[in-house]
This record gives C-alpha cells, sequence and structure tokens, in this order.
C-alpha cells in the first residue's frame, strides 16, 4: 500500500512508533516558521495524519533519487483526522498555511514555503479521498511522477517531465539532425564540397609558398625557373577553393531554409494540438516571438555556425598534422602559444556575453516602451505626458548606450591586444626558423609555409572560442522547440470515444470543483442542469466564474473535480470532434480571420455555398451593412484588413454559429460590449439562432435574459439561487438585488436623458 | 503663462476631488488587534469582532510600514492604518508580526553556485531567516523575469516553485557571490 514512500520516510516515522504499514501517503515540506528552515515529512493513514518536524542530511549518489543519511526528528505532531475539520491552504507572499475550520473555529497545523504547495494540496485530496470512501490514491500524482526516472533529479517543473540533466545537448542534436532526413543529397554535397574546400586551402601554402620557394626559385629545385606553370599551378588551386566554397555556399542556401520551414510547421502543428490551458499559462506570454527567435537561432546556427565548425576543425587538425610533418620542432613552438591564445579568447568572450545580456535586457525594455508609447499615445496626450515619457525612454537609453560604450571599448582594446599577442607568437617562430634556416636545418620555403599555416590556426581558434556559446543558444532554442512538439494536450480524445447518433441537448454539471491557479478555486462545487431545448440564463458579479461554465461545457478545460454531462454522457467519454461542433460559442472577444468576410463566415463549415453565407448574415443582421462595404462579401478582414466595429464583428461572429447550425448555444456575454440599439438588433439574430436550441446564455446585463426559461446565480463558485425570473424577484434574493441595481441605473439614464 | 494657471487649476482640482474621498483610516483608539488561539490576527472594531483578518501593505517595497490595508476574511477592506508608529507597543507588536509572516521571504546571504542548463539557472544559495542559514538549490526559468532588482539594492530571485528570495543588498554580497550573479542583473 505504502509501496512508492520512500524507505527513509518509513523508518523516519517508525522511529516515533507509527505503524508505517498503515501510512498510504507521505510527502516531504519544509516549514517555514519564525524559527526557520525544518525538514518536515508528513504522512496520512487511515485514522491520522502525522507531521514530523526535524533535519534531514542527504547524500547525493550517482543514479539514485536521494539517500538520506540521518534524519535528526525534533518534534512531531498526530492530528487523528476525526478532529481535523476542513483543510485548506492559505498562500501568503513567499510562504503558505496549512489550516484546519472546524465548528467556526481554524488553526494553523503548518507554516511552508510556498513552493510545496502542490504537495500538500495532494496530501489534502489524499485526506479528502479517503473521509469520502475513495481509494487514497484517486486521482493523486504519487512522488515518483515528480522526478526523473533515469537519473533521479527532481524536474524543475513537473508538469514538463523535462529532465536538464538527461535531455543532454547531443540528443537534442541527434533530433534535430534528424530533420535533415529528407535532404540527405543536398547535406552531403554540401559536406563535401565544404571538406574538398578545406583540402584545398590548406594545400594553397604549399602549392604558394613551398613549392614556390623551394623547387621553382631555388637553384636546384625540381620546377627551377618555371615561374608562369608554378603561379598557373597556384591560381588553379585558388579558383578550385573558391569554386567548392562557393558551391556549399549555394547548396546550403538552398536546403537549409526548407529545414527550418519543416521545423516551423511541425511547431505549428503541435500548437494546433494543444488546449487552451497551454496558452494562457504564464510561460507561454509571449509564445509567437519566442518561437520565432528560437527557429531563427536553429537557422543561423546551421547556416552560419555548423559548417565552420565542421571546416574550422579540419583546418585545424589539418594545418597541425601538416605542420608536424614539415618540421616537428617548430609545430611544437606554435603549440605552446595555442592554449594561452584559446584562453584569452574565452575570457573575453564571457566579458562580451554579460555586456550582450545586458544590451538585449536594455533594448528589450526599449521596445517595450515603444509599443507602449504607440498604444498608448491617446493616454499620454490625454495626460500631457509627452516630456515624461521621452525622459524614460532617454533614461533607459542612456544605460544601454553606457553597455554600448564599455562593449566597444573592450573589444577595440582587447582584441588588438590578443592579435599583438598570437603576432608575438607569430614574432618567436619567425626567429627560431629564420635560425634554423641560417643553419640550413629547413628551407626558407618551409619557414615562409609554417608562417602561413600559423595565421591559418588562429581563425579557427577564434572561432572555436566562441562557437560553444552558440552552441548552447542553439541547443536551448532546440530545447524550447521540442518542449512544444512533445507537449501532451491536457484535453484529448478519450480511447474509445462516445459518438452520440443525435446530441438533443441536455447539460448536467455535478459537483463541479475548477481552478486556473493552484489554491485559488473558480468553481466550488457547482450544480446546474438545462433541459434540451431550453434557455437558462447564468448571472452574477465579475469573476463569479460564469464564464468557466462555459469553457468547461465546451472542454477547452477539463473539470478538478464533478462531472458535466451532455444527453447523460461524460463529456470526457464524449469525441472531442463531435462535442465540439455540436456546441456553438458566441462571446464577447470575437476573433476574425485573416480572409474574406465570406471565408468568415464559413470558417466552421468551409464547404457551404454563398447562399447558404448569405442567409446566415441574412439572419444575424449582418447582410445589410455588409452590402455597404465595396468589397461586400469579398471585404477582407483581420490583420490588416478592413476595420469593422464591434456590433459589425459580433454580428459575422453570428453568422458564423447559425452556419455551424450547433445543438447547444452558448452566449457568452455575447452584447455586453454593445450600445443599446446594437444590442436590440443583435438580440433579434440571437432569437432566432436560439430557436429549437440549448441554450446558455450568460450575462452581466439582465435585459438581456429576458426570455430565459430558468435562471441561475452564480456567486463564490456556487449557485446561490435558482428559478425562474419571476420566482427569484419574488424570493428577494441576490438576483432580486442586482436587478433592482440594473432597474435604479437604467432610470437615472432615462432621467438624464 | 495660459499653462502655468491651467496646471494650477488641474492640481486645485484634483485636490479637492481626492480630499473627498474618504480613504476610511481606521480610529485606533477603537481598534483592538489579537491573536486567536488558531494563531490567526482578529481585529475588535467599532463594535464588532472579526476572529480573522488579512493586512496587506500598500507600498510593501518602498515603505513598508505605512498605508496598511486591514481587509475581513473575505477580503472586504475595513479599512487602512496610516502608519505603524500610530499604534500602541503592543498592538505594534501584533501587526508587525502578522505582516511579517505574511511578507516574509527567506533572505539570501550566500550565492555557492550558478549553472546554465538548457534554460534553467540552477542556483545554489545560502538562505535563512534571523541568521539562521541553510542551503538550497534553486532552478530559475526565464532568468530576466525572475532575476530582478526590486530597487537599486535589493534584489529578488523566483523560482519554478513559485518561491522567492531576497537579496536584502547587493552591496553587502559577498565578492564571490556577487561575481556569480553579476551576469543576471541589469
Amino acid at each position: 500500500m505504502n509501496a512508492h514512500i520512500p524507505e527513509y520516510m518509513l523508518s523516519a516515522f517508525a522511529a516515533q512508533g507509527v505503524d508505517t504499514t498503515k501510512l498510504v501517503y507521505a510527502v516531504h515540506a519544509d516549514s517555514a516558521d519564525r524559527a526557520g528552515n525544518t525538514d518536515v515529512y508528513m504522512a496520512v493513514s487511515d485514522e491520522s495524519m502525522y507531521i514530523l518536524y526535524g533535519e534531514e542530511k542527504v547524500v547525493k549518489t550517482a543514479g539514485a533519487r536521494r539517500i538520506v543519511a540521518l534524519y535528526e526528528a525534533k518534534g512531531f505532531d498526530v492530528h487523528p483526522l476525526c478532529d481535523l475539520g476542513e483543510l485548506t491552504c492559505d498562500c501568503l507572499l513567499s510562504t503558505a498555511r496549512l489550516c484546519s475550520e472546524k465548528d467556526g473555529s481554524t488553526r494553523i497545523l503548518l507554516v511552508y514555503s510556498i513552493g510545496f504547495l502542490s504537495e500538500i494540496e495532494r496530501l489534502i485530496k489524499v485526506i479528502k479521498n479517503i473521509r469520502e470512501g475513495a481509494s487514497p490514491l484517486n486521482d493523486v500524482h504519487i512522488d515518483d511522477e515528480l522526478f526523473c526516472p533515469k537519473c533521479g533529479t527532481r524536474y524543475p517543473e513537473p508538469e514538463r517531465r523535462l529532465c536538464p540533466k538527461c535531455m543532454d545537448k547531443v540528443s537534442i542534436f541527434r533530433r534535430l539532425l534528424g530533420f535533415f532526413g529528407h535532404y540527405r543529397s543536398k547535406v552531403a554535397a554540401v559536406f563535401l564540397t565544404m571538406l574538398a574546400g578545406s583540402v584545398f586551402s590548406m594545400i594553397s601554402p604549399l602549392a604558394g609558398t613551398k613549392f614556390f620557394f623551394d623547387e621553382v626559385l631555388t637553384e636546384g629545385g625540381s620546377r627551377y625557373g618555371a615561374i608562369l606553370s608554378a603561379v598557373l599551378l597556384i591560381f588553379i588551386v585558388r579558383v578550385i577553393s573558391v569554386g567548392l566554397n562557393t558551391l556549399y555556399s549555394f547548396v546550403l542556401a538552398k536546403t537549409i531554409p526548407w529545414i527550418v520551414q519543416d521545423l516551423k510547421l511541425k511547431i505549428f502543428e503541435a500548437m494546433q494540438r494543444l488546449s487552451v490551458g497551454f496558452y494562457t499559462s504564464k510561460r507561454t506570454g509571449s509564445l509567437m516571438n519566442r518561437i520565432n527567435q528560437d527557429a531563427n537561432n536553429i537557422y543561423w546556427f546551421f547556416v552560419d555556425g555548423l559548417p565552420f565548425v565542421v571546416v574550422n576543425t579540419f583546418t585545424f587538425i589539418g594545418v597541425i598534422i601538416l605542420m608536424c610533418i614539415l618540421n616537428f620542432k617548430l609545430a611544437i613552438i606554435c603549440a605552446a602559444v595555442l592554449p594561452i591564445a584559446v584562453f584569452m579568447f574565452k575570457v573575453l568572450w564571457g566579458v562580451f556575453r554579460r555586456f550582450h545580456h545586458k544590451n538585449w535586457v536594455y533594448n528589450s525594455q526599449l521596445n517595450s516602451m515603444v509599443s507602449d508609447s504607440v498604444n498608448g499615445q491617446r493616454v499620454i496626450k490625454a495626460f500631457a505626458r509627452e516630456y515624461a515619457e521621452a525622459m524614460r525612454f532617454a533614461d533607459i537609453g542612456a544605460k544601454q548606450s553606457a553597455v554600448d560604450i564599455g562593449s566597444i571599448n573592450t573589444g577595440y582594446t582587447a582584441f588588438p591586444l590578443i592579435y599583438l599577442f598570437m603576432f608575438s607568437g607569430q614574432v618567436v617562430v619567425t626567429a627560431i626558423g629564420g635560425s634554423m634556416v641560417l643553419r640550413g636545418e629547413i628551407s626558407l620555403g618551409t619557414l615562409l609555409t609554417f608562417i602561413a599555416y600559423l595565421s591559418m590556426l588562429y581563425g579557427p581558434l577564434e572561432f572555436m572560442s566562441w562557437v560553444s556559446n552558440w552552441w548552447a543558444r542553439c541547443v536551448d532554442s532546440a530545447q524550447r522547440v521540442f518542449e512544444i512538439i512533445d507537449a501532451r494536450p491536457d484535453i484529448s480524445d478519450p480511447e474509445e470515444p462516445v459518438i452520440l447518433e443525435h446530441i438533443r441537448g441536455d447539460i448536467e454539471l455535478k459537483g463541479v470543483k475548477f481552478e486556473y491557479d493552484p489554491a485559488t478555486p473558480v468553481l466550488k462545487g457547482l450544480d446546474l442542469s438545462v433541459k434540451a431545448g431550453k434557455m437558462l440564463g447564468i448571472v452574477g458579479k465579475t469573476g463569479a466564474g460564469k464564464s468557466t461554465i462555459a469553457n468547461l461545457i465546451a472542454r477547452l478545460y477539463d473539470v478538478n473535480e464533478g462531472s458535466i454531462s451532455i444527453d447523460g454522457v461524460n463529456v470526457k467519454q464524449l469525441s472531442l470532434a463531435q462535442l465540439r461542433k455540436s456546441i456553438g460559442i458566441v462571446s464577447q472577444d470575437i476573433y476574425l480571420f485573416m480572409g474574406t468576410i465570406a471565408d468568415n463566415i464559413r470558417y466552421a463549415r468551409p464547404e457551404a455555398s454563398m447562399e447558404d453565407v448569405i442567409r446566415a448574415a441574412k439572419a444575424a443582421s449582418a447582410h445589410e451593412f455588409i452590402m455597404m462595404l465595396p468589397d461586400a462579401y469579398e471585404t477582407r478582414v483581420g490583420a490588416g484588413g478592413q476595420d469593422l466595429s464591434g456590433g459589425e464583428k459580433q454580428r459575422l461572429s453570428i453568422a458564423r454559429t447559425i452556419l455551424q447550425d450547433p445543438d447547444i448555444l452558448i452566449l457568452d456575454e455575447a452584447t455586453a460590449a454593445m450600445d443599446t440599439e446594437t444590442e436590440a438588433s443583435i438580440q433579434k439574430a440571437l432569437s432566432e439562432l436560439q430557436k429549437g436550441r440549448t441554450t446558455i446564455a450568460i450575462a452581466h446585463r439582465l435585459s438581456t435574459l429576458r426570455d430565459a426559461d430558468s435562471l441561475a446565480v452564480i456567486s463564490g463558485g456556487r449557485v446561490v439561487e435558482y428559478g425562474t425570473h419571476r420566482e427569484l424577484m419574488q424570493k428577494k434574493g441576490e438576483y432580486h438585488k442586482l436587478y433592482t441595481i440594473q432597474l435604479e441605473g437604467l432610470k437615472i439614464i432615462n432621467m438624464e436623458a | 503663462m495660459e499653462s502655468a494657471v491651467r496646471a494650477a487649476r488641474t492640481e486645485e482640482a484634483a485636490s479637492s476631488l481626492t480630499s473627498a474621498i474618504d480613504i476610511g483610516f481606521l480610529d485606533l483608539r477603537n481598534a483592538e488587534f489579537y491573536v486567536t488561539a488558531g494563531g490567526f490576527t482578529g481585529l475588535r472594531y467599532a463594535g464588532k469582532d472579526y476572529s480573522r483578518i488579512t493586512l496587506r501593505r500598500a507600498l510593501p517595497i518602498g515603505n513598508p510600514m505605512e498605508y496598511i490595508s486591514v481587509a475581513d476574511k473575505d477580503s472586504k477592506e475595513i479599512g487602512m492604518i496610516r502608519s505603524l508608529s500610530d499604534l500602541s507597543e503592543k498592538q505594534y507588536d501584533i501587526v508587525a508580526a502578522e505582516l511579517d509572516n505574511r511578507y516574509y521571504c527567506p533572505t539570501v546571504y550566500e550565492i555557492k553556485s550558478v549553472k546554465d542548463k538548457l534554460g534553467y539557472v540552477y542556483l545554489e544559495l545560502v538562505i535563512g531567516r534571523n541568521g539562521n542559514k541553510y542551503r538550497k538549490t534553486c532552478a530559475v526559468k526565464d532568468v530576466n523575469r525572475n532575476i530582478r532588482m526590486l530597487d537599486d539594492e535589493r534584489l529578488a530571485i523566483f523560482d519554478v516553485d513559485g518561491n522567492r528570495y531576497i537579496v536584502q543588498s547587493l552591496y553587502e554580497l559577498d565578492k564571490k557571490s556577487m561575481k556569480r550573479l553579476e551576469p543576471y542583473l541589469f
């Protein structure tokens, strides 16, 4: 039963006299009260909750998650479950409190770091399961899922299941290379031409210097005096070298963009599969920008980085071998200079990285400021803040300039110094080599060739010293890209989805609990039902969870607890495609895609005829304004297209839903942003749409719910009132209060008018 | 001249408008803060007994001891305290302790190592409270957002688990820690 509770925890509880065979779940937390940090083990049995305070000594070993060498217990509390009331987590800034509420009084059981919130919430869930007689670990993640099975490292973000240790750079790189699969012949051509180009570059000094000086210009040389043929040979070697370089650049330019295009397409396809929750989570705030940036990082590494890594590595090794063959003694002297140069380059690039980081930060701040200024021009002018905004911009600009100056100055002073150092190495080689020439140990051609090769080494050295940063950035980008490609959607079809022949539209929500963020419940056990073909109005204050209900019925999110069923079948069992096609949502947030008005209306049914499109537009009271536009149904809307008013867009959205012909209609504050006249016209269109369909209308403005068969008032995540308009008015409760306030408001407006 | 007159008029109008709105400062002579048996802070005020109140700072970074909002357990504001110095010593201790608990963040004393791995920065920190120090390794993602200056001196680090750590003074950090942190500062 407790197989997943680590041995060291069981031992610690056993030392306190706890019968560990009865423990069903345990978590590791801390105690963040005034005394400071304490390692806390918490465990649950069918009868009690145990809290053990102490200090854990951890020894990490390869392959094992962690081995606790010693646990020194300092305190132990036993809380019988029957004495505990409702357990809740009270979140503070960086800590949280586990509270027990019973008989109207609340007590604090533990103060812990907020990072342990999810662990404690899981423990509360286990206790709840025990109290309800369910299996204790029902819907509870066990600890094993939080650690990498390969190396035992805790996942930085458990929901991502990505282990930075095991997701090694080589395997990511290998996976990236997988994208080259379709282009094998072109990639092979690129590498062959690059390598051939390198060979010819390396031959150049031999032909142009050693051969020319030792064999052509020196008396007794094998080609003495044959200057024309020697020059011709040098020229041919050079032409071939340039030709090969041009060829490889050409093939590369024709290959890499296609590979990056494949990558972007894969990301885009993966994005379509992901659930809404993925997009609304904090870490995907600037998803598109990031994807473009990441794809570009990968692109530039493969275009500008990788080929030169191959060429430079090949050249470096080749030149060293050639130098050793030419003269081993001189080669050793050169080798002594190289590590110092590499070290100097490394240090310098480290400094530059800091400058670039600061520059990048200031640059993004400036970009945000420009964006703020462009979008907020009306506010800036209305509050006469033009000068203040310019000063803010100047302040950040000045900081960026200071970083730029530092960066440029460092570059201008450090690089010449490094090159001077490298030149001094060359001077040493020239001096020693010169004396060797005088002593007749080597020829003049050999020395000059040597010096030429030495200068050929510095390029690859410099490149290698900073390409590692580039490589790290590429792998980092690739990891983020694969994170999206590999992400598993939270909402997916069941293995054997139920496909209903016809959806009548009976909807029932039972004990629905839901939260977008941990410890901030939006719905707290909501019960609601609507019969097929009837209209249910949902009212409540802002933030009461009205739109969440719409999201849950359409399965844009899944409930945390409870169930939602349509025609008696849990939505989690229904085919996702059928469910989404059967539900039409008209919301306050209207999105028109780039394309014509006709394209947008037939978005849900691309095969719809033009006559159907016009019919839908007429039913949505959109036809008249569409015909007033110069290009009528062919008017381009969306980004960069024709500007439409909110009412016009909403009518297009209704036309789109009419054409979809859904079995269930959800109107989520569909007319909230409209003026009274537009609202009246849209209401007419909506009434047409509602005929014969189950309709759930969510509205802040109660006047829009006058046709509802029943009304539900939501407050604090629960239904607090339910009934017809007349029943609720007679009850004189929350609905009556809202209705009276709105009526009073309307009276004042009418009086002023 | 005209703009100066207009500015003066605007200021006068704004002043009269804001002064017409009551902030709702608590009459501290009639307020009694106390600690409940369960460990929460309560308030007796204007004939009512609030058994669990929430205290929130209006200026938690710049002026943490002034403008404190006092709300009931449903987060409805009961009133504000202009300055904690207006409270009696005993009352001050209760309110300050509750604020200290709510706004407590471990202090970073030392940075033992910083490793950049595949988009995460792993920091091995020596953190603690009231001089009680211990080591903790945390992972930070998106460092530009999650390692940031609170003011000219203090730095906040937010890890992927939602924990928050504070470097109380960058100038008091040892040289090695500062060097390790420097690439992530701006």
